[in-house]
């Protein structure tokens, strides 16, 4: 396949720069192909979609039987909590299992062997998280436009709620899919990733829960609430990318005995 | 020099912590407004400061831990970060207890009350990894802690981002030289007490460390050496 590379204009490309720029198409095609894998094999058991989708579809049936009874004026109060709380319930659950596939098949020592960057897992993953988030957060939208009147906004608007979703649930996925790699690589405990993931995803979520408030009281400040939404993704993703090797993989370790001595303590 | 360091600040502490507390209580003016409960402000100030002072330490101590396996930073990392809990708690208390004073509500869910409060369940969700985590889960806790120092600048520009009930960052500059007397033997004082103890628990963790390894080292020795062959049976008087 032969890439073709343009300068700016007037601007010499030097030899770094057509490395730098290849190795980040690379990297990206990479990762495409590592997300499309991943779908494919997910579109074989939908075990990821079902799942997340049927939970995604309870949580929205306890909060209709739970706030049912409020009133007009108090939904645009609750509804935006009530849509990134089950967002947040949904992507713990989507994030502990996103990487059982490679786990239980022991397939990430695989692709981390494989001439694979690194950071294209990172991104193929978080991808995979969010299409998966979304697919859900739909369910979630329809079901409280249909349940409370006060989220008519969202039908109303629908191009305002798709970039509020999109941007609430990238943040998510950035940065639990770093700290979900974290936990398939260490062995740990997946009741850990709810300890670590809500307190890092706070930010974004509050972030995304005044954004959804301001929409669906027809406010001008929607667009700044979505701008420092935006700010919180580029962040998120970011220092996801710049984290994921070494949590990932880590450094060469030297002989240390530290928490196979501390396992046997206990 | 390793024990006497963290002694020399606990009794520098121990001389300045009484003037500090004369100074507050007897030499400074009661502020107009806000009256005796402003004095909460020489504690509450100089807590917030030595909390984002130890959550950058952490942070920083966290991201040598991730690119070097520095066992030394690892315990920086640990210590700096039960540090964070403790000031934070102290913060966390303190602000509410002025804010009900002040502003007639404990919590009115301002930026850098968020911001803060926020802080403090990340350094919770560090410990608890680092004490229930598995195997290579000490990487994920450095990861943590560098989003955690990552959270001190946004508590420090909330009040200039967002709109907040909080005091101005400006105030700390605007005091007057009797506030200010009273306010650096209570920053100096806590700070040496943070200092003395961040000292301590990094002698604990490497300390620990060592003993890890010795323990390892052990084991290895038992299991590379041979098991003794079984050999004939002591006879007895009546063979």
């Amino acid at each position: 396949m032969s890439v073709a590379i343009a300068g700016p204009v007037g601007a010499p490309v030097t030899r770094s720069d057509r490395v730098t720029t290849l190795l980040g198409m690379v990297a990206l095609r990479q990762a495409w192909l590592l997300a499309v894998n991943d779908l494919r094999q997910e579109a074989r058991d939908l075990e990821l979609i079902l799942t997340s989708s049927f939970f995604s579809l309870v949580v929205l049936i306890m909060l209709g039987m739970s706030f049912s009874a409020l009133g007009v004026s108090s939904q645009p109060l609750a509804v935006p909590g009530m849509l990134w709380l089950s967002v947040a319930f949904v992507g713990a659950l989507t994030l502990g299992r996103i990487f059982t596939r490679e786990r239980e098949f022991d397939t990430l020592r695989a692709l981390l062997v494989a001439p694979v960057e690194r950071v294209s897992i990172y991104l193929a993953k978080a991808f995979v998280t969010l299409v998966i988030l979304l697919g859900c957060s739909l369910i979630t939208v329809l079901g409280l436009t249909l349940l409370f009147p006060a989220a008519q906004p969202f039908a109303q608007r629908p191009m305002a709620t798709a970039a509020l979703v999109l941007m609430g649930c990238t943040a998510y996925a950035g940065v639990g899919t770093l700290f979900a790699a974290g936990l398939a690589s260490s062995s740990g405990k997946n009741v850990l990733l709810s300890v670590i993931l809500y307190p890092l995803t706070m930010p974004s979520l509050l972030f995304a829960l005044v954004a959804t408030r301001s929409l669906l009281e027809g406010h001008e400040s929607f667009t700044t609430y979505l701008g420092q939404l935006a700010a919180t993704n580029v962040l998120a993703f970011v220092v996801g990318a710049w984290l994921f090797e070494p949590v990932l993989v880590g450094v060469p370790q030297k002989r240390r005995g530290t928490a196979r001595a501390a396992r046997r303590r206990r | 020099m390793k024990k006497i360091l963290p002694i020399a600040f606990l009794g520098a502490a121990a001389l300045i912590f009484p003037v500090s507390v004369k100074t507050i209580f007897l030499d400074t003016p009661i502020e107009n407004q806000m009256g005796t409960v402003q004095k909460i402000f020489y504690f509450h100030v100089p807590l917030a400061w030595i909390m984002m002072l130890l959550a950058v330490v952490c942070g920083v101590a966290a991201g040598i831990q991730l690119r070097r396996d520095s066992k030394r930073a690892e315990a920086v990392s640990i210590a700096a970060a039960e540090l964070v809990l403790v000031t934070g708690l102290g913060v966390l208390i303190t602000g509410p207890i002025w804010g009900h004073a002040t502003w007639g509500k404990a919590w009115t869910w301002d930026a850098r009350q968020v911001s803060t409060g926020l802080l403090w369940l990340i350094f919770a969700a560090y410990v608890l990894v680092r004490h229930y985590g598995a195997a290579g889960s000490e990487r994920l806790a450095a990861a943590l802690a560098i989003f955690g120092a990552i959270d001190v600048p946004v508590i420090y520009y909330a009040v200039k981002i967002w709109k907040t009930t909080h005091p101005s960052n400006d105030v700390a500059g605007s005091l007057p030289a009797s506030m200010w007397a009273a306010l650096w033997p209570a920053l100096i004082a806590l700070l040496l007490t943070s200092m003395a103890l961040l000292l301590i628990r990094v002698q604990q963790e490497l300390t620990d460390v060592t003993l890890d390894e010795a323990w390892v080292d052990l084991d290895d020795a038992g299991a590379t050496k041979p098991n003794p062959a079984p050999g004939p049976t002591p006879a007895t008087g009546d063979a």
